[in-house]
């Protein structure tokens, strides 16, 4: 039995199988599964009358399995703010990540159905999201960092404090931060306080300046 | 009306046969009635004018062409008549529908490949302008014909009618077949006789108008059909292109659904087989504690292979399935091609303007062009920026790669650098498309490829 003040998740995907299996794994990390659905319909009716505090997407999904999932994402982003979601896919798409972003990248997820495999980072991700964080896979960042490349306004930055930025838009803190780069807090500390001045970020609570300042490095 | 068995047949053959001549004199003497008639009638004095007009026209400016033709002008001038004659046969077909009822199927279109000279060279052979400049040639003599043969019938008859109300005599009228009609006076002032003649006479012409005149249209219904048609080859050419593009569509259809049934099936089960083990290895990380047995090891290391096998199969399933159909393609190929540009190695900007979506086979083949031309840009140019552009210009779609390296590239040099774009110009030419390189030594690079929006 799932605690009281667990995290509430919905799962849509249309593959049993994974479906299944994801129901399995997030029971047995201690997640109040409250619905498991196979299409974009079920879900946004599954989170209209219980919002959870995250929902687990599939982009593909019937009738058409194009992007349904992320059409509901972002149909939810606006009905229901508060509830996390975390878009599950096969495959990165540049568009689709942008789109998913362009309200605010605050309680939103971008992975690729891989990292499932990794089930601490999984988990981890998803108790971000549903906390309003972020977590980009680290192969959507890539990818953005390449659409983005083409305009100068990152250009400021140094080679570090791109890296840095990155691992902010993957949602880590500053000390996951210095760990990966095998660096000490103080300075990511130092390269974040670099980076919010190099992209002229007005000097509000720090968590929404990360925010912001992923925001600036995903638009380019 | 009984009569003796003998005489009743006797009596009753004539009937019928003066039923059938009742018949076809009343089919003759409604024919000036009929809208028909008169339709044919409008149709030769209009197609006549035009195709005088169309003659003129035309010689002029192909004189005006070949005058000049020492300088480009000239050449831009003759192509420009070859269009205009595409163009008059286009009016010439529409005279033919809206006044005869007579369908003749559009020729041909006519769609060069963006670029002045490809224009210049479709125009100048175009085939179809040519045969509409035959048609409007040949149309001359059919009109001079047409006018002794069936036009004087008209007009004589119609002023024979008129004449009693005219007051006019012979001399006013047009003469029939080339000569002056005369119906007997021998020039002398008509007298009332005179008048009656003549009326009568314009009567029975006019029961003959229709006809003389039915033939003249009907030869030219025939040119029209011949000359301002589809060529045989081009129907031949036309219904192999369609046979093509059905193949195409299909086996794009069919790699589509390869694709998903992979993703859906395969993938799926292969993302859900890495959870359990990531899952058990987890597990067995917490029971094991510090202190591993040997076996126990042993059970982990296991494990934590078959986890890292399945996730690399994953990665290569996914690729391979990618490979198959891109699945960025089913939104549209300017986003697959945003994220093909931004999974580039090479900084590339993309430029992507299509108003109307080409077909899922011309979709997949650009972008498989525009992802091996970034790929040979990221192996060979040592290039550090560059472009792509996917634009419509009328019925072809054109993708250009650009970039600022060390150019070099060609088609038929040998080794690793020019393989890939060999085959690339083989799979563009394999639905009519065309590839052309500008990569002078030193750069920048430039590969073009146009396609046909539909195939």
């Amino acid at each position: 039995m799932p605690a009281a003040d667990a995290i509430r998740v919905v799962i849509a995907e249309d593959s049993a199988i994974l479906r299944d299996g994801l129901v399995q794994l997030l029971t047995d990390r201690g997640f109040a599964v409250i619905g498991a659905v196979s299409d974009a319909a079920s879900l946004e009716q599954a989170i209209a009358t219980d919002p959870p505090d995250v929902a687990v997407v599939d982009i593909r999904m019937p009738p058409t399995f194009t992007d349904e999932g992320l059409r509901a994402a972002i149909g939810l982003r606006r009905s229901h703010p508060d509830v996390g979601i975390l878009v599950f896919s096969q495959y990165v798409e540049t568009r689709y990540a942008a789109e998913l972003l362009a309200g605010g990248a605050s309680g939103i997820g971008y992975l690729l159905k891989d990292r499932v495999a990794d089930v601490a980072d999984f988990v981890e991700a998803l108790v971000r999201v549903a906390s309003g964080g972020t977590a980009l896979d680290p192969e959507v960042v890539t990818q953005l960092m390449g659409a983005s490349r083409r305009t100068d306004t990152l250009a400021g930055l140094s080679g570090r404090e791109r890296e840095v930025l990155a691992l902010m838009a993957e949602g880590r803190t500053n000390s996951a931060i210095a760990a990966s780069l095998v660096i000490s807090e103080g300075a990511v500390e130092k390269h974040v306080a670099n980076i919010f001045s190099k992209l002229d970020l007005p000097a509000t609570s720090s968590d929404h300046r990360r925010v912001l300042a992923v925001l600036r490095y995903l638009e380019g | 009306m009984a009569g003796a068995g003998g005489r009743w047949v006797q009596i009753r053959i004539p009937e019928q046969r003066a039923d059938q001549v009742k018949r076809l004199a009343w089919l003759v003497a409604r024919e000036p009635f009929q809208k028909r008639s008169w339709a044919e009638l409008g149709f030769f004095l209009a197609s006549s004018a035009l195709a005088c007009t169309a003659v003129f026209l035309l010689a002029a400016l192909g004189m005006a062409g070949l005058a000049l033709a020492v300088v480009l002008v000239g050449v831009l001038v003759l192509a420009g008549d070859l269009r205009v004659a595409r163009g008059l046969a286009g009016w010439q077909r529409a005279l033919a529908r809206r006044m005869l009822g007579e369908e003749i199927s559009e020729p041909e279109p006519l769609s060069p490949r963006p670029g002045l000279f490809a224009w210049l060279r479709a125009s100048l052979g175009d085939r179809a302008a040519w045969r509409a400049v035959g048609y409007f040639v040949a149309k001359l003599p059919l009109t001079v014909f047409g006018v002794w043969f069936a036009l004087s019938v008209w007009l004589e008859a119609l002023s024979g009618i008129a004449s009693p109300l005219l007051g006019g005599g012979a001399q006013a009228r047009f003469g029939l077949f080339g000569r002056p009609f005369d119906p007997g006076n021998g020039g002398s002032p008509p007298g009332f006789a005179t008048h009656v003649a003549i009326f009568v006479s314009g009567l029975v012409l006019l029961l003959v108008a229709p006809w003389t005149m039915r033939l003249v249209v009907y030869l030219d219904r025939g040119m029209m059909q011949l000359m301002l048609g589809p060529g045989a080859a081009a129907s031949r050419v036309r219904s192999l292109e369609e046979s093509r593009s059905k193949t195409l569509q299909a086996a794009s259809e069919t790699l589509r659904r390869i694709e998903r049934d992979l993703h859906d099936g395969t993938q799926a089960q292969l993302v859900a087989l890495a959870m359990r083990l990531g899952q058990a290895k987890e597990k067995l990380d917490h029971l094991g504690g510090g202190d591993d047995t040997a076996e126990l090891a042993a059970v982990k290391r296991l494990i934590d292979e078959a986890h890292r096998g399945a996730k690399d199969a994953i990665t290569d399933l996914r690729d391979l399935a990618r490979g198959i159909h891109p699945p960025a393609l089913d939104t549209g190929l300017e986003n697959a091609l945003a994220t093909l540009a931004s999974r580039s190695a090479v900084p590339t900007e993309v430029t992507v303007s299509i108003l109307s979506r080409p077909s899922p086979a011309i979709e997949a083949i650009s972008y498989f062009c525009a992802a091996e031309l970034l790929a040979n840009v990221a192996q060979h140019s040592r290039a550090s920026r560059a472009s792509l552009t996917c634009a419509q210009h009328g019925p072809w779609l054109r993708i250009v790669v650009r970039d600022n390296g060390q150019g070099g590239a060609a088609l038929d040099r040998l080794g690793p650098s020019s393989s890939g774009l060999a085959g690339l110009a083989d799979r563009v030419g394999a639905v009519d498309g065309h590839l052309s390189i500008a990569s002078p030594p030193g750069g920048p690079t430039a590969v073009t490829v146009d396609l046909p929006s539909r195939s």
